[in-house]
């Protein structure tokens, strides 16, 4: 609004009558409602996502699927429960060297692999995906031994693949894309093969339907 | 067509008003604000401790003589926490707040990192870091130079490793170089060890078998204030599931007395005398151990010395001046009380009586001692189990005597720079306290000329600071192997750090009990955090820089091999078990234990015999100032939320601290209500306390539980040095900076146990 | 007391202190510094910005020298049922962002330190001032984040926190009993690192509704007492103490009131 416009606001005796009567501008508006919506909507559902994501790469290009071929009990071999019941998660490089003291095989991200960190006992800084905030506590024990659900379950066929997939890092939170999910809208299901989207109301959702109960916090949180 | 003000006006509002439609329609909004809420939540400077496998290590806590074991939790190669380990014979599974806060010294802000030489002046701060190398040859070329000016005796090393292979180290250091002089604190037990010297003729450390007693009669000592190994702490107090009966005899309502079945609030200083009073009691109705005294004893009745002289007894020396009556006088003690207290005491299956003030870190009049000691003797306690046991101190560190050139022979037959083991004081070993004195008070050069200083903090433990800071200044050398910032490090030429107790192998060396001493391994927690070395190791390095004799005398490769050697077939028990126990004590071997000439028990008293070293004169232990000019008493007391000596309170003993005790940077004195009212200050009130030995700002803090005309000040507080980080820099007021020490006259000991003292309104 | 509650709690894990046996020495205090990452400032002398989640308070008979007597008191978080047990301790039922909420499971009230806003409501609530501000960011100096344990969140500048009975120590226990394949926790494999780190046994800490654990009879001892019963908030921190003055600081009481006939007064209610 313009001064003069406050002015016929405010005098009732300036009335509309002094103005040109307006021809419509309707499709103005709408023209130019439509290029916000659409622009937006752009914006929104494929600039965005693309923005919000930087993509990094892990150290070494890992093939899961030829460990699980020469390992005997499955995830568990690498990725197993300690006797406190606690869980390994990524294993240390020690775990690796029992096998890769010197290169085995013929894949050059094996051979980078031994030179850079074997040899040098330099721990591999692997991009987890499913890395929680500090303030979770997760039990695999409760989830894995307790209810009895399988790997794949939550982390999807991740056991098969034959090379790393790209992590996609949250450039605001920090945390891995997998956590969210790859719908940005979070609409439908996950893939088959995709792992599950590890949100607090995913974790609840699961806990209602599975329990009867979303949990106390403290079941969760540390 | 004519775009108008108001037509761009409205297609803009449009534009955005579709924006914000499709935006809504779009994750966006809804995703951001999900990210900004968890980005809020995990602030880059908030840390995140890293997880991983966890694992405990059993060790040893080494922050005190107690050496209670404890089991720390790691996670990957971090330590997180120390707990108490539990079937450790030292402490138990209990720990106390000090040793619970250990991490803190390894990580905390106090360590020094590496070598330091001093750039500025001395306690300027500045420092220069060098090499390992460049360090040992700054403490090898000064020594070298002082056996060159054929000074070796002008070399003195101040330790706190009293017992075990380090203190072993360091006592065959100074005997190749030529050096008499290792000195060491003096804490109660050196007292009550020199006690039961005098009457039993055993060399050894005393222990009182509180673990199995059921009656603890204690003079003072502050069995559950800390600074006594925490196993004694169980069975402690009475409750509901029985428990221990505990009388404590104290001026002031400190935690032991408050646990305590009855406190008995003697004037302070009258403790001893209190002691006799019960003896006399005791003698009177005939409740003490008869058959003791009569086979096992000798010196209770008079004797005959030759010619008509009579040889005056115990016995009728306490009938005749200790009646209760007199004692009461002194001691303000109702004689109904002390009637009972020695009625209780002597008809108690298993009694014993307990001396040493608080943590027991000052040692104490020898009158004192030897009347507590007489008492057990009464009860006829004397190795019996519940009782009092000469334990001799364990030989496990058995070196090979070494060679020595003429010059080491020549310095190790000078006399002791601070007289102990003289004619004057032959049965004290150290008598570190008179040190300052008799470096200030030297005709032309200080007697020291170079002083090393390991596991101590003379600076802030010795009484009277100023003068010790004097003294420490006409020392030209002075190099400390303190792995913290403390008072003395800052005021050292060079420093050479050694690691914390949780970076490597250590000997401990516990307290007895009827099982025998504990010897218990600390072994490596963590690597090393930094450009540190073992004291053990250091030593090695610095006798093989000087070459001669007194390499050969350290041929070892290394503290480590030096450690398994000696240990040799105790070395897979000690490091599986954590701990070996050494010379077991088995009761009722009383007969054949005494080592007096009359191989008996000795009432060693000096009515008639001036060398003994009890007198009967006793009757209040000496105090420094006078009455007119200092109406008031001061007193320090010991806290186990305190660590008062060595090293300093960390944060969390800091945190634990009462707001009434340390107020911001000022501490508190304890006064009386009825005392306060009559000088007119009220709570919170600022004052000036005065001693004739010096005088700090401090706040009033009124409590009922001190006696009127006595006041009360911790020790531990008044730090000067460690990090301004580690929250105890300049707080409070070092108790020891008001106080001298008072020889004791049989044993050169420093026997203060208060100061007269004024208080003046700010 | 009645113990079928209205709402059904499966586990009640409460604490019995002994007050007769508590030294005073703190080492409760440090035990829970060092498990629970809780920070600390270079001045910890104003005690009412200072954090701690179980705090040692002395309390005197007032009496003159020598009849004086002293009693140490520890405070963790008092783990209110509130009223009828129904979980609605004071706390818990005024906190508008549930950042803090009853755990149906084992009575423990929780706090969560990324959904508290810090508008600290549950401070004024809590008639025990268990409840502690984060005024500042924590800071550990030099080499001293290393200490800190992975089981417990670090706290960050304008949250509340507060005792949470080791409860990072319940989940541990339970990965092991899932590890092992069993049910139920025994008695020993959860206890709070205060409890387990008092030299002289004085706190003794279970399931107040299991009959194998020490505490459900202690709780009943005949000098048993809590803080401020009158109040209803029904806390699971009982204390032992054979002195009726401690007793009688345990809450307000008229001069010709006996600490003992006001508990059976509020038993009465339940």
């Amino acid at each position: 609004m313009s001064i003069s416009d406050l002015e016929h606001a405010v005098d009732p005796n300036l009335g509309a009558a002094d103005h040109p009567p307006q021809k419509s501008s309707g499709w103005v508006v709408f023209f130019c409602f439509m290029i916000g919506l659409v622009g937006s909507l752009i914006v929104g559902w494929f600039l965005f996502p693309q923005w919000l994501y930087s993509e990094k790469h892990q150290p070494i290009d890992f093939n899961h699927s030829i460990h699980m071929d020469n390992v005997s009990d499955g995830c568990n071999s690498c990725h197993f429960f300690r006797e406190d019941g606690t869980f390994s998660g990524i294993p240390d490089l020690s775990a690796c060297t029992d096998c890769h003291q010197d290169v085995i095989g013929s894949d050059p991200e094996e051979e980078k692999f031994v030179t850079e960190y074997v040899a040098q006992d330099k721990e591999v800084q692997w991009l987890s995906y499913f890395r929680q905030p500090d303030c979770v506590f997760f039990s695999h024990a409760a989830h894995v031994t307790g209810a009895g659900m399988s790997c794949e379950s939550c982390h999807g066929d991740i056991g098969y693949s034959t090379h790393s997939k790209v992590y996609q890092e949250n450039i605001i939170s920090g945390y891995s894309r997998d956590i969210w999910g790859y719908s940005i809208s979070r609409f439908g299901k996950p893939g088959e093969h995709d792992g599950k989207p590890m949100k607090m109301n995913d974790c609840a959702k699961c806990h209602l339907e599975e329990t009867g109960s979303k949990g106390a916090c403290f079941q969760c949180h540390k | 067509m004519k775009i108008d003000r108001r037509k761009f006006l409205a297609g803009f509002s449009a534009c955005v008003g579709g924006g914000a439609v499709g935006s809504m329609l779009s994750p966006l909004p809804w995703k951001v604000m999900d990210d900004v809420a968890i980005w809020t939540q995990n602030w880059p400077w908030t840390p995140v401790p890293q997880d991983g496998r966890y694992s405990y290590v059993q060790s040893v806590c080494a922050l005190c003589p107690g050496g209670c074991g404890i089991s720390v939790r790691k996670v990957k190669s971090r330590a997180v926490k120390i707990e108490g380990l539990k079937d450790h014979p030292a402490g138990n599974g209990g720990l106390c707040p000090l040793g619970l806060s250990g991490l803190q010294y390894l990580y905390g802000p106090a360590r020094v990192k590496s070598p330091l030489k001093r750039v500025g002046k001395r306690g300027e701060g500045k420092w220069q870091p060098i090499s390992w190398d460049a360090a040992i040859s700054e403490v090898s070329q000064k020594l070298n130079e002082l056996r060159a000016r054929n000074k070796p005796h002008s070399l003195a090393w101040i330790s706190g490793e009293n017992k075990g292979i380090l203190a072993g180290l360091i006592d065959r250091f100074l005997k190749v170089y030529g050096s008499p002089n290792v000195l060491r604190d003096s804490t109660a037990h050196d007292a009550i060890d020199q006690a039961a010297y005098h009457t039993q003729g055993q060399r050894g450390t005393v222990f009182w078998d509180i673990e199995n007693a059921d009656f603890i009669l204690s003079f003072g000592a502050g069995l559950m204030d800390g600074g006594w190994p925490l196993a004694r702490m169980n069975g402690f107090p009475k409750s509901a599931d029985g428990g221990k009966t505990l009388i404590q005899v104290e001026a002031r309502l400190s935690d032991t007395a408050a646990k305590a079945d009855l406190w008995v609030a003697a004037n302070p200083g009258t403790e001893g005398v209190l002691a006799l009073g019960i003896a006399h009691v005791m003698i009177r109705e005939l409740i003490y151990n008869i058959d003791f005294i009569n086979r096992q004893a000798s010196g209770f009745e008079d004797g005959v010395m030759g010619g008509d002289q009579v040889l005056q007894g115990f016995k009728s020396m306490v009938l005749e001046k200790y009646k209760p009556e007199k004692v009461s006088g002194i001691t303000g003690v109702p004689v109904d009380a002390i009637f009972d207290i020695a009625r209780r005491f002597a008809k108690s299956d298993k009694a014993v009586a307990v001396c040493g003030r608080g943590h027991g870190r000052v040692a104490g009049c020898m009158d004192e001692a030897l009347a507590v000691h007489y008492l057990n003797a009464l009860k006829g306690n004397i190795h019996q189990p519940g009782g009092v046991f000469v334990v001799a101190d364990p030989d496990y560190v058995r070196f090979p005597e070494p060679g020595m050139d003429k010059i080491a022979e020549y310095g190790l037959g000078q006399t002791r720079v601070d007289g102990a083991q003289s004619e004057k004081f032959p049965n004290s070993r150290y008598l570190l306290h008179r040190l300052p004195e008799i470096i200030n008070t030297a005709d032309g050069d200080s007697p020291v000329q170079a002083l090393l200083v390991s596991g101590a903090n003379p600076l802030y433990t010795i009484p009277d600071g100023k003068s010790v800071k004097k003294s420490f200044d006409k020392i030209p050398f002075i190099a400390s192997f303190s792995p913290f910032m403390d008072e003395t490090a800052v005021y050292s030429d060079v420093i050479l750090p050694d690691h914390t107790y949780l970076e490597c192998y250590r000997d401990i060396v516990s307290q007895g009990s009827m099982d025998g001493i504990v010897v218990s391994l600390a072994k490596p927690v963590v690597r090393p955090l930094y450009n540190t070395s073992h004291l053990g190791d250091v030593i090695i390095q610095i006798a093989k820089a000087l070459g001669g004799y007194i390499e050969t005398a350290f041929a070892w490769k290394s503290y480590e091999s030096l450690l398994e050697e000696t240990f040799a077939d105790n070395w897979e028990t000690i490091t599986s078990s954590g701990y070996i126990r050494m010379n077991p004590q088995i009761p009722g071997t009383v007969a054949t234990s005494f080592n007096t000439p009359s191989k008996k028990f000795e009432f060693n008293i000096n009515a008639g015999a001036p060398e003994a070293p009890f007198s009967s004169a006793f009757e209040k232990i000496a105090m420094e100032g006078d009455a007119q000019n200092y109406p008031l008493t001061l007193i320090p007391y010991d806290s186990i939320r305190l660590a008062g000596n060595y090293p300093a309170n960390p944060p969390f003993m800091t945190k634990i601290i009462d707001d009434t005790v340390l107020k911001k940077t000022h501490g508190c004195i304890e006064i009386n209500p009825a005392t306060a009212k009559q000088l007119r200050l009220s709570e919170g009130d600022a004052v000036k306390l005065s001693t004739p030995r010096g005088e700090a700002d401090v706040q009033i803090h009124l409590y009922e539980g001190v006696m009127p005309g006595v006041i009360a000040l911790p020790r531990g507080l008044g730090h000067t040095a460690y990090s301004e980080e580690w929250g105890l820099y300049g707080k409070g007021v070092n108790v020891n900076d008001l106080m001298g020490p008072i020889e004791d006259p049989v044993s050169g000991f420093n026997m203060a146990w208060g100061i007269r003292a004024k208080l003046t309104k700010i | 007391m009645k113990e079928s509650a209205t709402h059904e709690t499966a586990r009640r894990y409460g604490m019995v202190i002994d007050l007769d046996k508590c030294t005073g020495c703190g080492a409760c205090m440090v035990s829970c510094y060092a498990e629970n990452n809780v920070p600390f400032k270079k001045d910890e002398s104003n005690k009412l910005d200072s954090i701690n989640w179980i705090r040692v308070v002395k309390m005197t008979n007032q009496k003159p020298y020598p009849d004086t007597q002293i009693c140490y008191l520890p405070m963790p978080c008092m783990q209110c049922d509130g009223v009828g047990k129904h979980g609605h301790s004071p706390c818990v039922s005024v906190c508008p962002a549930v950042a803090t909420d009853y755990d149906f499971t084992t009575g423990i009230v929780s706090q969560i330190y990324t959904r508290c806003f810090g508008c600290r409501y549950c401070m004024a609530a809590c008639p025990y001032h268990a409840r502690k501000f984060n005024w500042w960011d924590p800071v550990w100096p030099a080499d001293m984040e290393k200490y800190l344990s992975p089981n417990v969140s670090p706290r960050m500048r304008g949250v509340v926190e507060k005792c949470s009975f080791c409860f990072h120590r319940y989940q541990l226990a339970r990965d092991k009993a899932y590890q092992e394949e069993r049910a139920e926790l025994e008695e020993n494999e959860y206890q709070p690192a205060c409890v387990e780190a008092c030299p002289v046994k004085a706190m003794t800490f279970g399931d107040l509704n299991n009959p194998a654990h020490a505490v459900y009879e202690l709780k009943n001892h005949k000098h048993a007492f809590r803080l401020l019963e009158r109040l209803e908030t029904n806390p699971k921190v009982y204390y032992i103490s054979s002195k009726e003055w401690v007793r009688r600081n345990g809450d307000n009481y008229l001069p010709d009131e006996a600490p003992g006939r006001l508990k059976s007064k509020a038993k009465a209610r339940h």
